[in-house]
């Protein structure tokens, strides 16, 4: 890695003076480090975020509950209503990485994760993503990649907590240019969808603070299928989350993981469910809805009924 | 004939791994672990191409670079490199960080040329040629007995399949390397080996030196399941930039590195076509294979073994057989010997055969073996392993299982020859104090041979294992051999018996104690005066054997909506002659069991056509077994004390794979026919892949 900088900032707003213009922030720092290590990423200053204060705070709510940038996936995994209260957050943690992982990742870096397309990581590729001419995984090995994209590079996202926050309607609040701007995790992503060397929205400088996650949502589920069963990236993810009252769905959502450069989620399936029994039939048409138009490429076309599968299992389990 | 004593206290019994408590406190000294007096690190720069002629590797600017002592080029002058990963140069310097942007700063010049990295485009006659003078593929001579053509016609059933198995890595946990060290004497390297003295004589070649000059100590090492039998590269260039730098210099490879340069078995593609008279008996076999085992294989990889031909019809008797290997070339690192060479695909192809042919005739898979398997061995395997195994009550017609997770139960067999090396010698050292030193010119692969070395002298001299200091991995030591074909403890026990059995003769001789074994051990030492006694022995007849099978039994379950299988149950049967100790034997199964656990599910090396680059060269992508992935293992060991000591290390990862396929064959009722089985095969197989919507590239 390039020599760099490092200093600790205590508050957002002297984290961002001193990112300036080619800093990086590092709180777990499990992306950044390998990054920098494959000379993926070459700040000239590290901005330690970890000592700012009330960032790492989980605060519920009646309406909604704030989960700051710096708290780890493992508190998330632990915390004793979590699973109650927001069941599709907590299983989604609770499948990230392994438990070492999990103690210093946190929601923030979750979120901002870049790609893991293993043509973007490798040293001797310059793929389309790193600002080089192709798309290799388009032609190449695309076992792991996306069935949706708005733009020719065909990485997925990846993070976990994306795929749950978007099914939970969650709000992610950024610090930009001075102000805390609300973003939704769709547009969080949009960026990735539009700009093959895009991960997500976020400009140089930006700094995720917290996000905002409603109650409406009473039942909710995440399932996720990896080549292993533990320690494993996702192939598909699966996020629902709702209300159930009577046997009929309110305020559903689903998004899916890993097929897209963003959290997929598709409208008319949210509007169809709306009122819907949940039952086979309704799962079956939603599942159908949303997987419409996927395009899958040599490799990666198992990922359209196992996303049917995970998508019809998610809903299913929110009776329980 | 010697032999083995028939009342034992440890020999058969459970021993805890004499260097237990050294290994997980972190006090036992792995090769990585050696911190030579002023030592620095080494690190080697990588063809970054798959193919190109290498014109000009220019150090000046790596020697600039503050804390480097050395930089070197591992050939010199114009050269061409045939795979990405070939080693270009080498540096050593006082930090990591300094050899990082020292190889960094290496300007190389370079012509690309074109380059084929997969074996089933290199067969073809118009792709790039890794080799000018010779045809990337080349066919072996075909081996047959009986009229093959007329026996197909003969058969009331035949199938026909093609049957996969990819490149694996070896991925040992502690990486390949060394540190090199010079003194008055010569060189030392602290070498992570499975072979002291085959590095001893590769470094002694490539530095052009006597052996006598070449010392190589292994104290602990962490794996190296057949890839760590040379010098390597990497050791002769630690040595080299040693001699440069005047320091030791430690050059262990990267986990990046680990994937590129130093072995893998080899590809199949086994197009076999097998057929049998309507009640099951075996009548005639074809096969044509393909695989490739990089730019090379064969006798020029190192540590041999590495060729890509498979015995087949592997374990059964056919009388009509016809049989053809095809090496092909391709631009990607060569092949090495790895755990039971040839023997896993080989299981995974016949026994894939052997159960679709089952299917066809309507018999039971395992009766299908029991008949045509000829070892009276294994038939008590078949039926010991298939008993605990509950065979009768789990098997059922392919895809009967209810509801969409289905499962499933299959059975593989290994065959394995092993034996002990007879030029194996050792020594004991016995002390007036009653202390003992067992030495012997043999390194611990991992698997226990420290161990094996103090039960059988313990057991010999009526002493505890924790008694005797056990000396190894140094080749000042009397000769033994590469830990390799499972025979080091077929090589090692009936050594030691003879030490010790020597040493105790001598022992009593000169005590005058007619008996100095046990209570009487301290007394007898003590008569020895001043002097200790020094005992040397070797290798006898009639204590080990060769040949050994096996038969594993897998029951599975694979969600056929996801593709996700799930071992649930291994049972393993193998015939293990005389157990030396009981827990490390047990725990060299499990492993084995789970290596082959990680071929059938997960292991792959994933090379890119458009780059030629290894795809996955880290433990993200190269997926192994973790825990979670680790089922119920249970195992029906036939000690067999009247064979004398066999090895186990081989046959146990044999069958593995085949028997977790052949359930997976039987939970879906479909075959996926190549290995891994990933859940995107499961779901092709099913049908359930909807066609690519791009064009192909």
């Amino acid at each position: 890695m390039k020599a760099f900088q490092y200093a600790t900032a205590l508050s957002p707003q002297s984290a961002r003076q001193l990112a300036a213009d080619n800093g990086s922030y590092i709180a777990g720092g499990n992306d950044l480090l390998g990054q920098l290590k494959e000379y993926l990423a070459s700040p000239e200053i590290l901005v330690n975020i970890k000592s700012i204060p009330g960032l790492d705070r989980i605060e519920s709510g009646s309406k909604h509950w704030t989960l700051g940038a710096l708290v780890t996936v493992a508190r998330l995994e632990d915390h004793p209503e979590m699973a109650k209260v927001f069941p599709t957050l907590h299983q989604a943690a609770a499948e990230i990485g392994s438990r070492q992982i999990r103690n210093v990742a946190t929601v923030g870096g979750n979120l901002a994760q870049h790609s893991r397309c293993w043509y973007y990581r490798h040293r001797d590729t310059l793929c389309l993503k790193k600002g080089g001419d192709l798309c290799y995984a388009r032609h190449g090995e695309n076992r792991y990649h996306s069935l949706f994209t708005g733009n020719t590079c065909i990485s997925p996202v990846v993070s976990n907590l994306a795929t749950a926050f978007a099914a939970l309607d969650a709000t992610v609040i950024v610090l930009r240019e001075g102000k805390e701007t609300r973003l939704s995790v769709a547009e969080f992503y949009q960026k990735a969808w539009d700009n093959p060397t895009a991960h997500n929205s976020l400009n140089q400088g930006d700094l995720i603070l917290k996000v905002e996650i409603p109650t409406v949502r009473k039942h909710g589920a995440y399932l996720q299928i990896s080549d292993k069963h533990a320690f494993d990236w996702a192939l598909v993810s699966c996020a629902a989350a709702a209300s159930v009252k009577d046997g009929r769905l309110s305020h559903a959502r689903v998004a899916l993981g890993c097929i897209s450069p963003m959290p997929h989620q598709v409208a008319a399936a949210n509007d169809f469910l709306e009122g819907k029994p949940l039952d086979d039939a309704t799962v079956s048409q939603a599942a159908d809805l949303i997987l419409k138009n996927a395009q899958p490429l040599e490799g990666n076309g198992y990922k359209v009924p196992m996303a049917r599968a995970l998508i019809r299992r998610t809903l299913l389990r929110l009776n329980g | 004939m010697p032999s083995w004593p028939a009342d034992t206290k440890y020999i058969s019994h459970s021993t805890q791994r004499i260097d237990a408590v050294p290994k997980v406190t972190g006090r036992a000294r792995y090769s990585s672990d050696i911190q030579a007096e002023g030592w620095l690190y080494g690190m080697i720069l990588r063809s970054k191409w798959p193919a190109a002629k290498i014109t000009k590797i220019d150090l000046q600017n790596a020697l600039k670079t503050p804390g480097i002592k050395a930089a070197i080029t591992v050939r010199e002058g114009e050269r061409i490199v045939r795979f990405y990963g070939e080693e270009l140069a080498a540096v050593a310097g006082a930090t990591k960080e300094a050899c990082l942007d020292a190889l960094r700063a290496i300007v190389v010049e370079a012509t690309p040329l074109p380059f084929v990295v997969h074996e089933t485009q290199a067969r073809k006659e118009e792709s790039p040629r890794v080799w000018p003078d010779a045809a990337n593929a080349s066919a072996g001579r075909a081996r047959e007995s009986g009229d093959v053509d007329q026996a197909f016609g003969e058969c009331a059933v035949v199938i026909e399949g093609l049957y996969t198995t990819p490149v694996q890595l070896h991925h040992p946990m502690e990486t390949h390397g060394n540190t090199a060290s010079w003194g008055e004497e010569g060189v030392t390297a602290w070498s992570s080996t499975q072979g002291i003295s085959s590095v001893r004589d590769g470094l002694a070649g490539a530095l052009q030196m006597e052996h006598s000059q070449v010392r190589v100590i292994t104290e602990y090492m962490g794996g190296g399941f057949g890839s760590k039998f040379g010098a390597g590269v990497e050791g002769v260039l630690a040595a080299r930039l040693a001699r440069e730098a005047k320091a030791p210099v430690r050059l262990m490879l990267t986990r990046f590195d680990e994937g590129l340069a130093v072995g893998n078995r080899p590809s199949s593609f086994q197009k076999i076509k097998l057929g049998a008279k309507a009640d099951g008996t075996l009548h005639a076999f074809q096969m044509d294979n393909y695989g490739t085992a990089g730019i090379g294989g064969g006798g020029s990889s190192e540590g041999g073994s590495g060729s890509v031909d498979i015995p087949a019809p592997y374990i059964y008797q056919v009388p009509n057989t016809r049989v053809q290997h095809t090496a092909v070339a391709v631009n990607a690192g060569a092949a090495r010997a790895f755990r039971a060479p040839g023997n896993p695909p080989a299981s995974f192809g016949m026994e894939s055969a052997m159960d679709d042919l089952a299917v066809k005739l309507g018999m039971d898979p395992l009766e299908l073996r029991i008949k045509n398997d000829p070892n009276p061995v294994r038939q008590r395997e078949y039926k010991e392993g298939s008993e605990r195994f509950g065979w009768k009550q789990k098997y059922q017609k392919p895809g009967a299982s209810a509801g969409p997770v289905k499962t499933g139960v299959g059975c593989a067999s290994a065959s394995w020859g092993g034996g002990g090396s007879g030029y194996t010698q050792g020594e004991a050292q016995i002390n007036p104090d009653g202390t003992i030193e067992v030495r012997l010119g043999v390194q611990d692969l991992g698997t226990g041979t420290r161990t094996v070395i103090a039960v059988v002298a313990a057991e010999i001299l009526g002493l505890r294992p924790d008694q005797i200091t056990v000396k190894i991995g140094d080749t000042r030591y009397p000769p033994g051999p590469g830990s390799g074909g499972s025979t080091t403890c077929a090589s090692v026990s009936p050594t030691v018996f003879d030490v010790c059995k020597r040493a105790l003769e001598e022992l009593q001789k000169q005590s005058g104690i007619a008996d100095a074994r046990g209570d009487n051990w301290f007394a007898a030492c003590k008569k020895l005066g001043a002097n200790p006694l020094l005992v040397h022995g070797k290798w006898q007849e009639g204590l080990s054997s060769s040949g050994a099978g096996g038969v594993q039994f897998a029951e599975v379950s694979v969600d056929t909506e996801t593709g996700l299988v799930t071992v649930n149950k291994i049972v393993a049967a193998h015939d293990c002659g005389l157990i030396i100790n009981q827990n490390t034997l047990e725990s060299q199964i499990n492993g084995g069991i789970i290596m082959g656990l990680g071929y059938a599910l997960y292991e792959e090396r994933v090379m890119d056509r458009l780059s030629g680059v290894l795809l996955n060269p880290n433990f993200e992508t190269y997926k192994l077994p973790g825990l979670a992935d680790v089922p119920e293992i249970q195992l029906v060991l036939l000690n067999m004390p009247e064979r004398g000591v066999i090895g186990i290390g081989e046959p146990a990862t044999i069958p593995t794979a085949a028997a977790i396929a052949n359930a997976v064959a039987n939970a879906i009722g479909v075959r996926v026919a190549g290995l891994p089985i990933t859940p995107a095969k499961v779901l092709a197989a099913l049908g359930k892949v909807p066609p690519s919507t791009s064009p192909p590239a």
